[in-house]
């Protein structure tokens, strides 16, 4: 419950959209409950009128009832399309809102708050959570509180006649609006849950046997995928054969109790007109109102359907957007940097959650403008290294001083100006190449961005394309190769111009001939500039001041790539292992 | 508009396919709707008698019997019609699924690479999910929009032909306004829905590139983009929308204003002193008018199930006729060998036109050697691998299998049980350890997996996790590195043995320890066999029998190591400016 009153309090700045929403929506079916009425009761009192001969014919008011009959009727067209329109209207605005929020809770958490969400399986399930609790206002906010209310005020109107009238229509509606789709939804939960997970199983199949169905064909494994397919389906459909049971049993019972209603309301109703205690014209009046009553309550077995979604979907999002911040940003103006060097005392990181230390203890210098190598097995903490450098997280003990400054007291946005960043990691947004530019320097002009690309190499590329730098990248647009990728986040490092850059594996992932030339191409990009070069291959590490080799968290050995070599220690053993055994790679 | 039809009358005919329990739930909502005309009946009976002839609860009891009594029947058969059109749904269902699956496997995997698997999968679930409402809902009430009007007309003329007029005029124009307004709606409403997914697409663009945008301090602005986006958005699409909307405007319209119009035009003929109508007449016409125009109701509320549907079926169809590669009859005699040697003679081959991946290639693979196939990135080896494989058909030349038979006059099962395959980035599948090392021998024991395992290198790890060969591979998450992935994929080949190898050395993504532990374990399981390897390295090369080099879809040279290093020509410039670079 707490969900959705934080989630209203959210949408609290559009609540004149919703309720107006909700009004309409109300205004539509007490429309359609008056125009059956009237109608009913319109006809029996002009039967009774015809019957009774010219005096009462003089006495009846033909035309109030008839322009109330026309005025309902015209009521709810008009209600029934304002409605659509501000309740879309509303559910937009709602999901602009959400939307917003969510990145600006989302945005001061990242990377190091996000670090369990870091899949883009996880990720991706969280922006579908956004727009399912869209549905939050149309389909569940809007039905309980229409039917709510609606259900009051037409059984308050049976009231009028008979109190005993009122409780029966408010007791089915309530019980076909509510009792019902809770057993349907009860009796269908089990199904339900096994289909979600036979169907995540059949997608685990399917995905295997596209991705892996050359493997599978020579393994003689085709006739086995199908056979399992089809039991999945078979499986499948077999849930599914049970849940339109009870969709049916819902259906079909919702028409019924409606139907009851109706017989209820006679039997109660016909000894009181008999009985004279009202007039014979209500009789027709409650049979069709009773009818017209149900419309309030036919979406909610759907909004009991959607309740469960949403609630979930907003658990996840409140609990991601209420994580803590990882540590604290510096407030106030940076600190001033003369000389961008880098001095690690002592470091130690540790990863929130993790047993052990990431960085235990890096001792390393970078003076300002000398190129540095950081060479480490997966694992050695090089990447930690960057991480701490770029205020992504924080360090626990030692002095890590940039400038002179110790790291901790640059806001994170400020310190980041320094660095410029080529990793295998770089995101490439889906939009088009000069948008992916403009990242790096937002008022860049058109010939900065060419200067960019032809010093990444990737001038050529981009104007043999018929759209240049409005080529969309990417899903639905043109698909760059894997050094191509590379070469904007190049194209941007330059645009962005900062003394430090930090190559984080830039080429890992690259076949060997693209990774080389990748490198070759980054030598311009070096120059003049402080370099951290991140790696795990001694590819291009001759080129380097120096050389820190990284293990387990602590700094082993450094010394330029030729010293390294000749000493005979961690280096010279990676070097003949990887030469002798294995053997450099040539294609 | 055009498209949509055709898509349509293609569903239509699967749906044949369960003609007859189609026919069946129609049969029943019918049925139903004639009810309802008994129905009213009965209830203006119980109305009239009451309020006009002064008859009290007792005398209608029999009456209000008969109507609880139809209520019953009636859910009964709503309750059946909805268990008839899911079973008419889910034969077609299982129809697809199968083709579908049939198909893709047919097509092989190079022809569906460019096809994203997710996609590929959605489509056989959800989108074939999305074609049950319109066989379900959508057709069916296709056929009840005709004849439940038409059978409530038949029933109102006589009583009072001047209300049956008024239904008859203003019946028809509600489907005619709504395909005036909906055709057009529908495009506009599609168009929408693009940009709806697009607009989602993009937070989440957003949100995964959280990281890059903040490393240029541009994280913040976002924000301000998000927003403005989704007001455009919103802008444009409640443009559209507040036209689509008119649609169900219309059907109200007609509907409620018919029912005033009869209301009101019975009214005035009530309330004369010979009235040429009863209340009885009158009363009944009123209850059958809403369900007049119940069925159109319901006929829009399935129009967007049918909208849903024809996009679904417009993706399934597509891949549905996706071309089959034409085989020719494979020849029955071929039988097993222990030895294969291949021939391959001027083979060609394109992805697209122009676009030549092999142009002329001739090469041999003797029995028992191992050749190397070394060239740049996009020189056709994998391209080469795969038509050995039969993954890809040949333009021109042929693929001759110990020197006589052509390769595509071999049965594909019968050639894919002569050799193993392990590609650069080998893919584990949903089950255990073992499962996955047993795929092809299924009767393998543990003796046998064991053995095969240690020959790959992987005995060791795997007897250390806690469940051994039977961990599943789904559980471990990312339990497993890719070293160790490509020694399980390994250990599949050594459990297999056949007589021909064909891999992909791996070398991305393993870090130095696991990198010599596969390439011991791959030298290991060639050695002796007939064996082409996509070789990266350098060290693979020197060790293999025989290398074929190959440049821009053509055999540049082939020979030993030392012929190569010794003839001066594109292999022996590779080695050197790889040695150039490195100083070792």
């Amino acid at each position: 419950m707490s969900d959705y009153w934080r989630l209203l309090k959210l949408f609290f700045p559009y609540k004149f959209w919703m309720l107006g929403g909700a009004l309409l929506a109300l205004l539509t079916i007490l429309s359609n409950f008056g125009l059956l009425a009237l109608s009913g009761w319109f006809l029996a009192s002009a039967a009774l009128a015809g019957l009774g001969g010219y005096a009462t014919l003089n006495l009846y008011n033909f035309f109030l009832p008839a322009a109330g009959v026309r005025a309902f009727a015209t009521t709810r067209v008009i209600s029934r399309w304002l409605e659509r329109v501000i309740t879309h209207e509303a559910t937009f605005r709602l999901l602009a809102q959400l939307r917003s929020w969510f990145y600006s809770r989302l945005e001061p958490l990242a990377p190091a708050g996000l670090q369990g969400y870091r899949s883009g399986d996880i990720l991706s399930r969280l922006v579908a959570d956004i727009d399912t609790l869209n549905n939050f206002y149309l389909r569940v906010f809007t039905p309980f509180l229409v039917a709510g209310l609606a259900t009051l005020l037409m059984s308050g109107f049976f009231a009028f006649f008979a109190w005993r009238l009122a409780i029966a229509l408010f007791l089915f509606l309530a019980a076909s609006g509510l009792a019902l789709p809770l057993l349907a939804e009860r009796l269908g939960a089990r199904s339900g849950a096994e289909m979600t997970n036979l169907q995540s199983e059949y997608r685990v199949q399917l995905v295997d046997g596209m991705q892996g169905m050359g493997e599978l064909l020579t393994y003689g494994a085709g006739p086995e995928i199908l056979h399992r397919s089809n039991r999945l389906n078979d499986a499948i459909l077999q849930r599914q054969a049970k849940m339109a049971q009870i969709s049916g049993l819902s259906t079909a019972g919702m028409s019924f109790m409606g139907n009851l209603a109706v017989w209820v309301i006679l039997i109660l109703a016909i000894p009181l007109i008999h009985g004279g205690h009202l007039g014979p014209s209500d009789l027709p009046m409650f049979a069709l109102g009773v009818m017209g009553s149900f419309e309030a309550i036919v979406a909610l077995p759907l909004a009991f359907q959607f309740l469960g979604q949403t609630r979930q979907a907003a658990r996840r999002i409140f609990s991601v957007a209420d994580s803590a911040l990882p540590f604290p940003d510096a407030s106030g103006p940076a600190p001033d940097v003369q000389k961008p060097d880098l001095l690690l005392e002592n470091v130690h990181l540790r990863y929130p959650g993790s047993q052990q230390d990431a960085l235990a203890g890096v001792n390393l210098q970078i003076k300002a403008g000398s190129k540095v190598a950081v060479l480490g097995a997966t694992g050695a903490g090089k990447s930690s290294l960057a991480n701490l450098l770029l205020r992504f997280y924080d360090y626990q003990s030692g002095t890590a001083q940039f400038g002179g400054h110790e790291l901790k007291s640059f806001p994170a946005d400020q310190l980041r100006e320094f660095f410029a960043v080529v990793s295998q990691r770089s995101y490439l947004f889906h939009t088009t190449i000069r948008d992916n530019l403009l990242v790096a320097k937002g008022d860049a002009e058109e010939e900065e961005l060419w200067k960019a690309l032809a010093a990444a190499q990737l001038e050529s590329f981009v104007r043999s394309q018929p759209d240049g730098l409005d080529t969309i990248v990417g899903e639905g647009g043109v698909k760059l190769s894997g050094g191509q990728s590379r070469r904007v986040a190049i194209a941007r490092a330059i645009l962005k111009n900062a003394p430090w850059l930090v190559l984080d594996e830039p080429s890992e992932g690259l076949d060997p001939i693209t990774e080389m030339e990748f490198l070759r191409d980054l030598q311009p990009l070096m120059a003049g500039r402080t370099v951290l070069y991140i790696t795990h291959r001694l590819l291009g590490l001759e080129q380097m001041d120096q050389v820190f080799i990284l293990d387990e968290g602590r700094v082993v050995e450094s010394g330029t790539y030729a010293e390294l070599l000749k000493k005979g220690g961690h280096l010279s053993h990676f070097a003949t292992f990887r030469n002798g055994v294995v053997g450099e790679k040539i294609s | 508009m055009s498209k949509p039809v055709r898509i349509d009358q293609r569903l239509m005919q699967e749906g044949r396919r369960t003609r007859g329990t189609l026919y069946f739930g129609i049969g029943l909502g019918l049925a139903a709707g004639l009810l309802i005309i008994l129905q009213a009946f009965i209830l203006a009976h119980i109305v009239n008698g009451v309020s006009f002839e002064g008859l009290g609860l007792a005398a209608v009891m029999p009456l209000l019997w008969a109507m609880l009594a139809l209520f019953v029947v009636r859910a009964g058969l709503s309750w059946a019609g909805e268990l008839v059109a899911f079973r008419a749904s889910a034969s077609i269902k299982s129809y697809l699924r199968e083709q579908l699956l049939k198909h893709l496997l047919q097509l092989g995997p190079v022809a569906i690479a460019g096809e994203r698997s997710a996609d590929i999968a959605s489509t056989m679930i959800e989108g074939v999910e999305a074609l049950e409402p319109y066989f379900s809902r959508y057709l069916p009430q296709m056929a009840l929009v005709s004849l439940i009007p038409l059978a409530i007309l038949v029933v109102v003329f006589p009583e009072d032909w001047i209300s049956g007029l008024i239904l008859l005029i203003t019946g028809p124009l509600v489907p005619f306004f709504m395909v005036l307004v909906g055709y057009a709606a529908e495009a506009v409403n599609q168009r929408q829905w693009r940009k709806m997914l697009l607009m989602s697409a993009h937070f989440l663009d957003v949100v995964q590139g959280l990281t890059t945008l903040k490393i240029f301090g541009r994280a913040k602005d976002e924000i301000e983009i998000v927003a403005r986006i989704s007001d455009d958005y919103r802008r444009s699409t409640m443009a559209g929308l507040r036209v689509a909307f008119l649609t169900s405007a219309v059907l109200e319209f007609f509907a409620s204003l018919s029912i005033a119009l009869v209301a009101v035009s019975l009214g005035a003929r009530l309330l004369q002193v010979h009235a040429a109508v009863t209340f009885y007449t009158a009363f009944f016409v009123l209850l059958l008018a809403p369900e007049y125009f119940n069925p159109l109701r319901g006929l829009s509320t399935h129009y967007h199930a049918r909208m849903s549907a024809i996009a679904a079926a417009k993706r399934i169809f597509e891949i549905l006729d996706m071309p089959l590669p034409e085989k020719p009859q494979p020849a029955e005699d071929y039988v097993h060998s222990q030895e294969i040697s291949l021939v391959i003679r001027d083979l060609c081959f394109a992805y697209e036109p122009g676009r030549m991946a092999l142009d002329g290639v001739t090469a041999e693979f003797p029995a028992g050697k191992v050749t190397a196939l070394v060239g740049s990135s996009g020189a056709g080896k994998s391209t080469l691998a795969n038509a050995i494989l039969g993954f890809v058909h040949a333009d021109k030349g042929e693929i001759l299998v110990n020197g006589q038979m052509p390769l595509n006059a071999i049965d594909p099962q019968l050639w894919w049980r002569q050799l193993a395959w392990v590609p650069q980035n080998p893919r584990l599948f949903h089950g255990s350890i073992a499962d996955n090392i047993r795929m092809g021998q299924a009767d393998a024991d543990l003796a046998a997996l064991r053995e095969a395992a240690k020959n790959a290198h992987a005995l060791e790890f795997i007897e250390a996790l806690p469940q051994g060969f039977d961990s599943m591979i789904g559980d471990l998450g990312q339990g497993l590195s890719g070293g160790q992935i490509q020694r399980i994929a390994l250990a599949r080949a050594f459990l297999k043995n056949p007589p021909l190898f064909i891999l992909d050395e791996a070398t991305a993504n393993l870090d130095m320890e696991n990198e010599a532990l596969v390439l011991d374990a791959m030298q290991r399981l060639i050695q002796g066999r007939t064996a082409i390897v996509i070789a990266h390295r350098l060290a693979t090369a020197e060790r293999a029998d025989h290398i074929v080099v190959l440049e821009a879809g053509r055999v540049a040279e082939s020979g030993s190591h030392q012929e190569l290093l010794a003839a001066g020509g594109v292999y022996a410039r590779m080695v050197a400016a790889y040695r150039g670079e490195i100083h070792v």
